[in-house]
């Protein structure tokens, strides 16, 4: 509310405040909320409040009963996450698993999500959605899993590396070139005799 | 149904696990009407906006908007500690003075 034109009981009226206001007024009675509620400086009750938004780290068990309810969750249910300044404020701590491992058949609100409206979402929904990461329950448990693919790659590059460090080969020795060790085609003089070059011992 | 075996890769679903039948304290079929009371109240508002013919615009999810407000504004609520600053160092530090050497030095 205008403060100017609001107070009648000393000041005189202020016509064109009054005026103002009655404008004002008129917009803010439309639907809708943005503009009317920005021009006139006031705006409904109804719909989203300040206290329904995701407030700091509740202390008294009256403020986790209070967030709790905001969250529309249980007392016994609502654990915010722990208060150790990496941003989460009240927001509940909800189990970390995937929409991949809600009940495909169940009527949800949103299918695709596998979510309710109103439902309390997850601090990484993003993450959880079923394009992205899965945590339904694998084969084999995890660290098995684990442990053999990385015991397989380390044996494997241990091995290689060994095979660097001790090369093992078949046997070789220089290549024997015939003719004296190819005296005339490495451009001997064909006049003067060439040593005697022998590959073979009797 | 006592031979149920879940479908690989997939968890039981909830109305199939035994434990949700067989002793059960009055104390857990009290926190299970609870949360069902939550969940049909939460149904009817959605049911009852969504099929409100009068309605022209789209439904409003309250979690929805506290979710994003929670993930957009964590500033809130940081504080430096000694995990939060490594991790600040750690992600947001390191890698552009790295780099920066690593430009710096190798050159092609």
């Amino acid at each position: 509310m205008r403060v100017s034109s609001s107070d009648r009981q000393q000041q005189p009226v202020n016509m064109a405040g009054v005026g103002f206001r009655r404008w004002a007024q008129a917009l803010a009675k439309g639907k809708g909320s943005g503009i009317s509620a920005l021009l006139s400086g006031c705006r409904a009750a109804s719909g989203m409040t300040n206290n329904d938004l995701p407030g700091p780290y509740p202390k008294t068990p009256e403020e986790k009963a209070a967030a709790a309810k905001k969250y529309n969750l249980r007392v016994e249910d609502y654990e915010p996450y722990p208060d150790n300044g990496e941003g989460y404020g009240d927001y509940p701590k909800l189990e970390d698993r995937s929409q991949h491992e809600r009940d495909p058949w169940y009527g949800w609100d949103h299918p695709d999500l596998r979510r309710n409206w109103g439902e309390p979402m997850h601090w990484h929904f993003d993450m959880y959605i079923r394009n992205r990461v899965d945590t339904s329950p694998s084969p084999v448990p995890w660290n098995t899993m684990c442990k053999q693919l990385f015991g397989f790659i380390g044996f494997m590059l241990f091995m290689f590396y060994v095979g660097e460090i001790m090369p093992s080969y078949q046997p070789v020795a220089d290549k024997q070139y015939p003719y004296n060790n190819l005296y005339l085609e490495r451009g001997g003089d064909p006049e003067k005799q060439p040593e005697e070059v022998k590959h073979y011992e009797i | 149904m006592a031979d149920y075996r879940e479908a690989p890769l997939a968890t039981r679903p909830k109305t199939l696990d035994p434990n949700e039948y067989f002793n059960l304290s009055p104390l857990q079929r009290r926190a299970e009407e609870e949360r069902g009371a939550i969940r049909a109240n939460l149904k009817r508002q959605y049911q009852t906006q969504l099929n409100n013919p009068h309605r022209k615009e789209l439904i409003e999810d309250p979690a929805l908007t506290r979710w994003v407000h929670a993930r957009a504004n964590p500033y809130s609520y940081f504080k430096p500690t000694y995990k939060t600053s490594l991790l600040g160092v750690m992600f947001g530090v390191a890698p552009v003075v790295f780099l920066y050497y690593l430009f710096k030095t190798d050159r092609v």
